[in-house]
């Protein structure tokens, strides 16, 4: 059994969330960055590996740029096709090529970015180089593999609907939003799914406006030599055009009352709670939504008064967290906590507002919040021992700001963050009118 | 040459020198430094799990281990545990799984000195408190009772598949248990487990990364606090043959099918023929990679659901990690093939289009250039296997859970230049076979399936897309491809009833 309860939903919050005592930098590695004239950036960092490169290619592309209607899920899938080749290397050959060099492949989809990370042994860089630079400027596939591979994606959806957070997740998500793009999860609304395999034009639409060198980054860490990956960089993807289209995303107005439901889930479960506040977007020039970041573990950690309340003493939750996540845009401030018996949710419920009053009224303990910017600056240490961490872990960073500048810029501020500094974002967030309240019960 | 310079480069520089195998290091002492690491990792293992547990008392193992590790000590409560871990950024954490409890951490060099006592007094001096006991319980009964019997279609046909493969051993239960049995475990259960368990001759030590050797004199002296003991080992579980395909469809409202299958095969790692067996299972199945053969026939053709996969080794926790586990070793492994939820519709097309793959693989062994190009392939992916020291470190425990000589890791990347198509076609031969196994489905309507199934009954499959004429023409084969299930090894089970004791 893991002491952590594992956190209502993929926050990908990443590592670097936290904070440094120190003066001098916290990033411990030099890296290279330079853009190419058709606008592709490329980061480079070299580091102690055992000839190991790991290779990421960060569109700045996610669910939250699905802007038409019926087109939920789309930048999922279109990850899924990136796989189905060219015609100078079509799918099974990419596949042999990746297979033959024992590459560990993959790529996922967030809200806000899509990745694709290879790792490899550093002698087989030219070879990624290439095939990479292959799929992003020829991407080459027909109806039949196009509608085949939206099969795949609904069988995704079926092995994740099980799980009682995912449908959580959606109803949240749902009720707290009515234009922004973040009302839909990343997979996706299921009618939207089923209805994949119609939007063949739709996806060839989707690669011409995103799949842009400006608007891709790619985070090369390891064992590599900057001069030379550049002028392989150069070599493969200087012919690619430029072409992106922004997206017009609608802003969410301010949310004016609070929201709430319930959600039945068809089978077995405890109930869950799930408290969502409107929050703001990444900006380590607000302090606000800085010092948030510490308030939520701060009140709702492992160490925090309410989880050793509920979780140990009164042992009457079965987990208690927050996600105060980085985002492009305005994402939701969320605590959670799934509740052993139904009789005591709206109980939990009221001890999370009695804490975040107390937040908004008491300055938080100074050794406490110390004692968390000392986890931060550790938690961020040992999470870089391996290039795909650190390239891997700086993704969400450059897919919102296009480089890694601001990974200093924010360690500087949370670093910052005084008792009062909680106090005033206790104050601004967590209010009433911007929240959105869900329970969760099972039929059973 | 690149794979040999490859190999070269990562034995000098991936693998640190294992004092493992030093006549002047004693056998339960297993070393890992590096140098410029700036992290410490501790793995400490106590030779006991699951099949260890009385009977009526299944999920002891487990939850005996979490009474270590997430709850009070004899100097802290949990609260202060927490509290003191927690400026640290590090946790220790028990895995319990059927053969092999380990209890593990890492932190910073800088935190060492606060850490470790913190670690060691959860070994020696738990508090063993009624409230931990309770709380540690009601969430693993929220684990059997809920989330896996609801939340999960695809890991409850995993552990279905794992009890019924050994039903009546040792290894006839998962970890957590069962759920009367957990009910019923109380504190005396916990503490008289850890006193006959958790003896000072029954622990293996664990040390990778950037410590000192004073720190290996310390573990030595603090483990020397634990009482002597020697456990004796629960003899190797001798699973029932089974005849025919033994098939066993939980009934639930579920909108997709999940289904694993398979059979005990007597072989572990370490062996060539292991290592020949490896590369079959690679082609077959490699764990959530596009070059597994069964992903390429079921979901890449085919798009019927999100991936199939083949293991000879047991891997737990198979939706949330790419490469293997460490320290789940056990004795007595099955092949098992896991595939993801699909349509119900198409679920008995789906079971045999994977049964009928994997007797053409057993009938007519690989060809010479799958097995070249997955051969070259594991060389390097193997590589991905361990890139940390603390994954390296379960890597090198695990080598002496298997007796391994050297490193496992280190052996099978030799091994692929070593091992010949003769040697893999021989070893799938030898290991595996199609006409006997378990069966696990976690589906709706579970009566019609088994009709269709003991029936043989056609099972065409029909596209809303153009699919290629070879695609075409082997669904024909697919759909008629007999199974030869019979009524009687068809058992169905309502979803409710599952792991009640």
């Amino acid at each position: 059994m893991q002491r952590r309860i594992a956190g209502l939903y993929v926050l990908i919050i990443s590592i670097i969330m936290g904070s440094t005592a120190m003066s001098e930098s916290i990033f411990p590695y030099k890296y290279e960055k330079e853009t190419l004239p058709n606008g592709l950036t490329v980061i480079m960092i070299p580091m102690e590996s055992p000839g190991l490169v790991a290779y990421y290619s960060v569109v700045r592309t996610g669910s939250r740029d699905e802007v038409e209607a019926g087109k939920s899920g789309f930048a999922h899938f279109f990850e899924h096709m990136m796989f189905r080749g060219t015609k100078k290397y079509p799918g099974p050959v990419y596949d042999s090529i990746v297979t033959s060099i024992g590459a560990k492949a993959n790529a996922y989809t967030t809200d806000d970015y899509t990745a694709y990370h290879l790792n490899f042994a550093k002698e087989d860089l030219e070879k990624v180089i290439e095939i990479e630079s292959d799929r992003f400027q020829n991407l080459h596939y027909e109806k039949p593999a196009f509608q085949t591979e939206a099969g795949a994606v609904y069988g995704e959806y079926r092995k994740s609907i099980t799980s009682p957070f995912s449908l959580l997740n959606e109803k949240v998500q749902d009720l707290a939003y009515d234009v922004h793009t973040y009302k839909h999860t990343t997979i996706g609304f299921e009618a939207d799914i089923k209805a994949m395999p119609e939007q063949y034009d739709y996806s060839r639409s989707f690669f011409n406006r995103f799949y842009r060198p400006e608007n891709v980054v790619l985070v090369i860490a390891g064992d590599i030599n900057p001069k030379a990956t550049l002028n392989l960089i150069s070599k493969y993807y200087s012919e690619w055009q430029r072409g992106y289209q922004m997206p017009s995303i609608v802003p969410e107005p301010p949310q004016k009352g609070e929201r709430t439901a319930e959600v039945t889930y068809p089978g077995k479960t405890l109930p869950i709670i799930d408290i969502a506040y409107k929050g703001d977007a990444l900006d380590p020039d607000n302090k606000n939504f800085v010092a948030a970041i510490l308030l939520g573990d701060l009140a709702f950690g492992e160490s925090s008064d309410l989880y050793k309340k509920l979780m140990i003493q009164e042992q009457k939750v079965q987990n208690l967290g927050s996600g105060i996540p980085v985002n492009r845009d305005m994402p939701l401030f969320e605590i959670f906590s799934m509740v052993k018996k139904m009789e005591d949710v709206n109980y939990v419920r009221d001890e999370i507002y009695k804490t975040l009053e107390a937040y908004k009224t008491t300055p938080v303990d100074e050794k406490k919040l110390n004692a968390l910017k000392k986890r931060n600056k550790y938690s961020f240490l040992m999470d870089l021992d391996t290039p795909d961490k650190v390239a891997g872990g700086l993704a969400r960073f450059v897919a919102l700001t296009g480089g890694i500048e601001i990974v200093e810029k924010f360690y500087t501020a949370l670093n910052n963050v005084n008792p009062d500094d909680i106090m005033a974002a206790a104050k601004k967030y967590f209010v009433p009118e911007s929240r959105t309240v869900v329970v969760l019960k099972g039929a059973q | 040459m690149n794979y040999l310079r490859i190999l070269i480069l990562s034995m000098t520089m991936i693998a640190p020198t294992l004092t493992f195998g030093d006549e002047n290091v004693p056998d339960n002492l297993i070393l890992l430094p590096v140098k410029n690491d700036p992290t410490v990792s501790l793995r400490l293992w106590f030779k006991v799990g699951s099949q260890d547990d009385p009977a009526g008392k299944e999920g002891l193992a487990n939850i005996t281990a979490s009474m270590l590790t997430d709850a009070a000590t004899q100097q802290n409560s949990y609260e202060q545990v927490l509290d003191k871990l927690y400026p640290l950024a590090s946790n220790y954490n028990a895995s319990s799984s059927t053969e092999m409890t380990v209890i593990y951490g890492r932190t910073h060099k800088d935190n060492l000195s606060d850490f470790y006592p913190l670690l060691t007094e959860a070994i020696l001096s738990p508090a063993f408190k009624q409230e931990d006991l309770d709380r540690i319980k009601s969430q693993v009964l929220n684990y059997l009772e809920n989330q896996l019997r609801y939340a999960s279609d695809e890991e409850l046909g995993k552990a279905i598949l794992y009890n019924n493969v050994f039903a009546g051993t040792p290894y006839g239960h998962i970890g957590a248990g069962l759920i009367e049995s957990v009910k019923n475990i109380t504190l005396d259960d916990v503490k008289n487990f850890y006193k006959s368990h958790y003896t000072r001759d029954n622990v293996a030590i664990g040390l990778g990364g950037g410590y000192d050797g004073a720190l290996v004199d310390q573990i030595k002296k603090d483990l020397q606090k634990l009482p002597a003991g020697i456990v004796k080992q629960v003899p190797k579980p001798k699973a029932k043959p089974i005849k025919g395909k033994k098939v066993t469809i939980v009934e639930k409202d579920a909108a997709s099918t999940a289904i694993s299958m398979g059979f005990p095969i007597n072989i572990v790692r370490g062996s060539k023929e292991w290592y020949a067996l490896a590369i079959a299972n690679s082609w077959l199945g490699q764990h959530r990679n596009q070059s597994s053969h069964l992903y390429l026939v079921i979901r890449e053709e085919r798009g019927l659901n999100y991936g199939d996969y083949s293991y000879i080794e047991n891997f737990p926790n198979a939706g949330a990690r790419t490469v293997p586990p460490q320290n789940v070793s056990r004795r007595q492994q099955i092949l098992e093939i896991w595939i993801r939820p699909v349509p119900n519709e198409a679920r008995h097309f789906a079971l045999r289009a994977a049964l009928r793959e994997f007797k053409k693989l057993v009938d007519n062994g690989m060809t010479a250039d799958d097995f070249k190009l997955t051969s070259a392939f594991l060389r390097n992916f193997v590589l991905h296997y361990a890139p940390t020291t603390m994954e390296r470190l379960g890597y090198a425990i695990d080598d002496k859970f298997y007796a391994i000589k050297g490193s496992h890791l280190e052996n099978f990347r030799k091994a692929m230049s070593e091992v010949t198509l003769k040697d893999v076609n021989a070893a799938i031969k030898k290991y595996w076979q199609y006409n006997n196994m378990q069966i696990a489905i976690i589906t709706k309507d579970a009566q019609s399936f088994k009709d269709a199934l003991v029936n043989d009954a056609p099972s065409p499959i029909t596209y809303k897309t153009t699919k290629p004429q070879h695609v075409l023409d082997e669904d024909k084969e697919i759909s008629v491809f007999p199974l030869k299930i019979k009524a009687g090894d068809v058992t169905i089970v309502p979803v409710a009833d599952l792991f009640l004791k």
